[in-house]
């Protein structure tokens, strides 16, 4: 699958054979800061005042790496793919082959952002838990009620929430009974068939 | 055991023959029993024709000494001779105490689970759903090919009496260690259980 770049692109892209290729390692540095920590619009200034150009221009070149660099690695092309998309953009031999590198050393990571943009349920973090004994109640004296307190601890949109809950060792063992068989179901012949076939 | 003055007498009046004939004492009794522990008892537990010639406020009194007393003493856990103890200090016959004691025998494991449920507690865990998924891509990610699951605690309030879900999404090696800490526990459990 190639990529589809649109003229704006190609236009943001032209400015990279412009500067030498250690400035086109720092743009790619970061354009992958950015995808980590969100964009700091001073850095375009700093790096426009150096290479004598508008900080748009720098803006746009970073920006369309980055694009670049997301697309691919959403779309998970491969070598020969990304090779020839860039192709396209007429640049230097040595251009095309930092690109190719900026791709394949970033792409696992990139994708681990972009799978953190999916619609988002909390999702599981950890787990502490306690075993309680009630000995007595204001309404009943004289008690033995054992009991598991549980602490979940949750992540959504990148907050913690945690949860503590309690449960009976009968409901216990069902939660862990119920949750192994969740587990298994994985190893079985259906679910291998279906993991296979869809590639 | 402290037992209100209001409940004292009202206890003390249902020793009394005169006010209350065996007949009826053993239906107050009964009465009494049923407006604790059965959950759809109302004021009609007192409509019984054997009960007609006493005057109503002496028996709302002496229905509700009786049930106040029964909770009390299921409370403290009292044994026979707790029970018996005090009913002759209230001057209760020995066939009425007898009668009080086995009626009391009879529903005393209900009345324990009755009182052990009042009170407050965390969010109680009830059961658990889940859903084994295999994620292949969102508008964000393509070629994802991963399973994921989907699990939904159902949870219960006490005090509130809501049921809110706690519902969290998890790939296998979260999972597993969930799975690994709550067999712990569990294990745990049993070992604390066996002394």
């Amino acid at each position: 699958m190639l990529l589809d770049l649109s003229e704006e692109h190609k236009d943001h892209l032209a400015f990279l054979p412009r500067v030498n290729s250690s400035v086109v390692a720092e743009f790619g540095r970061i354009a992958v800061e950015f995808l980590r920590r969100g964009a700091n619009p001073k850095i375009y200034e700093g790096a426009a005042r150096k290479l004598n150009v508008s900080s748009d221009t720098v803006q746009h070149g970073v920006e369309g790496l980055i694009y670049l660099l997301t697309e691919s690695s959403k779309l998970m092309i491969s070598e020969l793919d990304f090779q020839d998309s860039v192709f396209v953009l007429g640049f230097s031999e040595e251009l095309n082959k930092l690109l190719l590198q900026l791709y394949l050393d970033n792409r696992k990571e990139i994708r681990t952002i972009l799978s953190e943009l999916a619609p988002d349920l909390p999702s599981y973090h950890s787990l502490e838990w306690r075993l309680d004994v009630q000995l007595a109640s204001r309404s009943l004296r004289q008690q033995i009620k054992p009991s598991v307190t549980i602490k979940l601890h949750l992540n959504q949109n990148g907050d913690r929430n945690t949860k503590v809950l309690q449960t009976d060792p009968a409901t216990l063992m069902h939660l862990v009974q119920q949750l192994e068989q969740a587990l298994e179901e994985m190893k079985t012949n259906h679910c291998r068939r279906v993991v296979r076939s869809i590639k | 055991m402290e037992l209100s003055e209001s409940v004292q007498k009202g206890f003390q009046r249902l020793a009394d023959p005169g006010s209350f004939d065996s007949n009826a004492f053993t239906l107050l009794l009964r009465a009494a029993f049923q407006s604790l522990l059965d959950a759809q008892a109302d004021e009609a537990v007192l409509d019984h024709p054997d009960l007609k010639h006493i005057d109503p406020v002496v028996l709302k009194h002496c229905h509700t000494a009786a049930a106040t007393y029964i909770l009390e003493a299921g409370k403290q856990r009292a044994d026979k001779s707790t029970l018996s103890t005090y009913l002759e200090d209230c001057k209760f016959d020995r066939e009425r105490i007898e009668l009080f004691c086995t009626e009391y025998q009879n529903n005393k494991d209900s009345l324990e689970i009755l009182l052990g449920s009042i009170g407050r507690s965390l969010p109680h865990i009830t059961d658990v759903s889940w859903r084994l998924e295999y994620q292949i891509k969102t508008n964000q990610l393509h070629k994802m090919y991963r399973p994921a699951y989907l699990v939904t605690l159902n949870v219960e309030n006490t005090d509130s009496q809501s049921y809110p879900e706690i519902s969290f999404s998890c790939n296998m090696e979260q999972l597993q260690d969930l799975v690994g800490k709550l067999k712990d526990a569990s294990k745990s459990l049993e070992r604390a259980t066996q002394f």
